[in-house]
């Protein structure tokens, strides 16, 4: 048998002697989980290398379902008698567990497969002064942009991910993902006042990213604008409005007011208590094939996008990944499982399962939730607006447990008055509801723009690469403020 | 422990002797155990078995770390990090790590919290006791959580010790209807202080309250915050205090040291005491872990440093280093000289707040921030509960509501709460005069 890329020909006998282990006890089901990740994080802190950090961190995990219920138990020791601790673990709490409705994951059958994301430019080639030096030029460059930049904080994380999955099923799969990811935070300073921007970017591929984003236009851009809302910023009159949402904003609108809802566990009250509920429970108001959008509202959640920060080709449990369409022309369409809620809900899982790192639980996520791009383009958009605001990008966002009341402050926006953009507006807030938001798009742009960004959920937290963005879409009579 | 202490000083004597000016290797075994549940029923029991070294070195003021998993491949590492920082760039501002001997408190870590037999029995105590506030129909969810660490420190500069770093946590949300439900949480860092049944009795009275919301309206209100929602500020606050944050203006307490950023009634400290869940005795460059008061009667008196921030600032360190950048450990507002009840009857017409989440600034530095509540939020009338709310959202601004406190209660609650609410602290009732409600449209 080869040895699989980033593994070490014992840490896979480990592996395999784990789930024999478990396979030995009186189980239902059992699938062990092994996660190497050599990882690389920068931090400048205004154009100072603040530290430069190298490690690798590598361990495995047992997940077994047994009398109904689950035990699940991780370690980096890689050795035959930690492997044994760790079943005799999670078969304890397995079977613990005492539930009177009893779980049950989704029939599947098992795969075996490999799955790799190429690199042009492999990572661990570039020279950790060739890192360095790319964003010490970043922040060279903002500093002579010709705005005042109080303080700047630039993060970078190189994760080279290699996982092996196999589980009493008969599946066994390894893959190996390289994700290269980076955030620049900056306050700009003018006229005794100031304002931030925060720019997340992210890719599963190698170092050829870093040019690909451009990250020095961007930020200068953000550094003029943030000028620009503190010296020529006027405030909106308040009242109902039409509304174009820039890629951002309507990404993180279909991110939190679509993905996270139609996950099957928050329905199922599985997160209740840390990242809440939904608007969507059965005998509700809401569920499959109820509208709460207008027909142009199409949003997927896609984890198949090549090269997408939220790529995969199989999910944790080992399914086969594609993409979801949640909200489909207007009406709820699709949950996002695992095998566990799928089987709570009479459905198959669509390989929603993702976790961090082998010392955590696989749950249902987001990969790439986006709109579907409708046949406008932005100046369409634009030119059938009287009187209106174009917010581009947003500053402070959120929404309640229940993913229903959301908030978006603009950061980047604009005055639309017949047609044109006029002037900067500082601070446009559209504080609604999931239902109103969605049912006001009235026309969605063909051009479309992704946004990185990092999903939060889960008890301990598990943030996820995702992508959300988008084509810009059109709100009608809205109320801004 | 002295097997993996002595490992732990190899590894700092092997990069000193490898040509680093200053090495710091921390090694934690640590043991977490965590219970999930919904539905009044376990979901998953989960164990982490987790064994790692950090080292932090300099070489000419060059900053690098790694982590060591594989007690083996220790010199391979070493060297390899190193080469890193030979080939990485200055910090002019990296002040060394902490110099000196420093005694330790003896650690109060318990050994009981090692390996809890039946960890869900604790699990069903607070379903039961949520139950019997607010009926056998809840709808309950949440976890327990327990950690039991051991710590050796080295450093090159003189620090070494050893610490046991326990706690247990539970967290419940319960459901009386789909739109009604309480949080309750239970903290500490000792089995024997911990009573699951209170942080139960509290989410079965507040969902039990929060029966039949009818949807709040905007406005500026006098709001009573309880204590877990007010341990999302003051994790809000103890996050700002960082000197690390006031450098980079993520921070509403840039340039406002020795200046009045709250009434007299409020002093704040950062103290990672033995009833902690964030209990230590001592920081990651191994200085003592102490109490450090930061506002006091109002005035701000200091940052939370470490070595080289403290440098920066011309002070001290305050015990207070992470690997890279200081942080607050636990954030402690002083009691104040009311009881809950006389707080609630101050309060003509106001709020009462029980829990938030997703607290989101548009500017650190300004500080205008909105979060939104959830669980009870209840309208006061007379200093008397009037009515369940729902769908308000808090806008308002960090440093306002700081210098708008205008009571603490003498009841406070050790409070921690996922990401919400981290750091842990120790929190009273307060209440905040005219803050700023708004809803959606």
């Amino acid at each position: 048998m080869s040895v699989l890329k980033g593994w070490k020909k014992m840490e896979e006998d480990i592996v395999d002697y784990t789930l024999k282990y478990a396979e030995s006890k009186q189980i239902e089901y059992a699938e062990v989980r092994a996660q190497s990740q050599v990882q690389d994080r920068l931090m400048l802190r205004n154009g100072i290398l603040e530290a430069y950090v190298s490690a690798v961190d590598s361990g495995f995990c047992v997940r077994i379902l047994a009398d109904g219920g689950i035990g699940f138990a991780s370690t980096n020791k890689w050795t035959r008698e930690e492997a044994k601790d760790i079943v005799d673990l999670a078969f304890k709490y397995a079977k613990a567990a005492g539930r009177k409705d009893k779980i049950v994951f989704a029939k599947e059958r098992g795969v075996e497969t490999k799955w790799t994301v190429d690199q042009k430019r492999k990572a661990e080639n570039v020279s950790p002064e060739e890192k360095i030096t790319e964003f010490v030029e970043v922040n060279k460059s903002l500093a002579s942009c010709g705005v005042k930049i109080a303080a700047t904080i630039f993060q970078c994380s190189i994760d080279l991910i290699s996982k092996y999955f196999v589980s009493s099923e008969g599946s066994r799969i390894s893959s190996f993902v390289p994700k290269i990811g980076a955030f620049l935070f900056l306050t700009v300073a003018e006229q005794g006042k100031t304002e931030q921007a925060g720019e997340q970017f992210g890719y599963s591929g190698g170092w050829e990213a870093f040019k690909e984003w451009n990250i020095t236009d961007k930020m200068i851009h953000d550094a003029k604008i943030l000028k620009d809302v503190i010296t020529k910023g006027k405030a909106v009159k308040p009242g109902n409005m039409d509304l174009i949402c820039g890629p951002e904003v309507a990404g993180i609108a279909a991110h939190e007011s679509c993905g996270h809802p139609m996950e099957a566990d928050r329905i199922l009250g599985r997160e209740m208590s840390q990242a809440g509920r939904s608007f969507i429970y059965k005998s509700g108001p809401y569920w499959l094939g109820t509208r709460i959008g207008s027909d142009a509202v199409t949003i997927v959640d896609d984890p198949s996008l090549a090269h997408s920060y939220g790529y995969y080709a199989y999910d944790d449990e080992g399914l086969k990944a594609r993409r979801r369409f949640l909200y489909k022309n207007g009406i709820i369409n699709e949950f996002l499982h695992n095998r566990e809620s799928a089987a709570k809900l009479g459905a198959k899982s669509n390989a929603s399962s993702r976790s961090i790192n082998y010392d955590r639980e696989a749950i249902v996520r987001m990969a790439n939730t986006f709109v579907l791009p409708g046949n406008m383009t932005e100046e369409e958009l634009v030119e059938d607006v009287k009187s209106g605001v174009y917010m581009k990008s947003f500053t402070e966002w959120n929404i309640d447990d229940k993913r229903f009341n959301q908030r978006y402050v603009g950061r980047e926006a604009y005055i639309i008055e017949n047609g044109e953009l006029t002037h900067p507006v500082a601070r446009p807030v559209i504080e609604t509801t999931t239902l109103k938001f969605w049912s006001a798009v009235d026309a969605v742009s063909k051009k479309v723009e992704f946004e990185a960004a990092t999903c939060g959920k889960g008890d301990p937290a598990q943030g996820v690469p995702v992508y959300t963005g988008g084509p810009c879409i059109r709100l009608r009579e809205v109320y801004v403020k | 422990m002295s097997d993996v202490l002595n490992r732990t000083e190899e590894i700092v004597k092997k990069a000193k002797s490898l040509g680093a000016d200053e090495v710091l290797a921390k090694t934690t075994f640590g043991r977490y155990r965590q219970v999930r549940f919904s539905g009044n029923q376990v979901d998953i029991t989960v164990a982490w078995n987790d064994y790692v070294t950090d080292v932090a070195l300099a070489w000419k003021k060059r900053l690098v770390a790694t982590q060591i998993h594989d007690f083996h491949d220790v010199d391979a590492g070493i060297k390899k990090l190193l080469e890193l920082a030979k080939v990485s760039k200055e910090n002019p501002l990296f002040g060394g790590f902490a110099k000196g001997k420093f005694k330790y408190a003896a650690s109060k870590a318990d050994k009981k919290l090692e390996e809890l037999e039946n960890p869900t029995d604790y699990v069903f105590e607070a379903v039961e006791a949520a139950r019997k506030e607010a009926g056998a129909e809840i709808d309950s969810g949440g976890i327990l959580f327990t950690k039991f660490e051991d710590v050796c420190l080295a450093s090159s500069e003189g620090p070494i010790g050893v610490d046991k770093r326990s706690a247990i946590e539970l967290s419940i949300r319960a459901f009386t209807q789909r739109e009604a439900s309480g949080h309750g949480v239970e903290c500490s860092s000792t089995l024997k202080d911990f009573k699951p049944e209170r942080a139960g009795a509290k989410a079965g009275e507040i969902a039990k309250l929060a029966k039949n919301p009818k949807a709040g309206d905007e406005g500026v209100y006098d709001v009573i915050f309880d204590p877990l929602i007010f341990g999302s500020s003051l994790a809000v606050w103890g996050m700002m205090i960082s000197a690390f944050n006031v450098l980079v203006q993520m921070s509403v307490f840039v340039d406002k040291l020795g200046k009045k950023v709250a009434p007299e009634i409020v002093t704040m400290r950062d103290n990672p005491s033995v009833y902690s869940l964030s209990s230590r005795v001592f920081d990651d460059e191994g200085v003592p872990a102490r109490e450090n008061v930061f506002i006091d009667h109002g005035l701000l008196k200091c940052y939370l440093h470490n070595t080289s921030t403290a440098k920066m600032f011309k002070t001290e360190t305050t015990g207070n280093a992470g690997l890279v950048a200081p942080n607050a450990w636990n954030i402690e507002l002083d009691a104040g000289d009311v009881s809950k009840d006389e707080l609630f009857e101050d309060v003509k017409k106001g709020l009462y707040l029980t829990n938030t989440w997703y607290t989101r600034f548009q500017n650190y530095a300004k500080g205008d921030f909105s979060t939104i509540p959830r669980d009870g939020i209840f309208l006061i009338e007379k200093g008397k509960i009037k009515q369940s709310l729902k769908d308000l959202r808090v806008s308002d601004n960090a440093l306002s509501m700081l210098g708008n406190i205008a009571g603490i209660s003498e009841e406070r609650q050790h409070v921690h709460w996922w990401g919400e609410a981290e750091p842990p602290s120790l929190s009273p009732y307060v209440l905040i005069k005219d803050v700023h409600l708004t809803k959606s449209k």
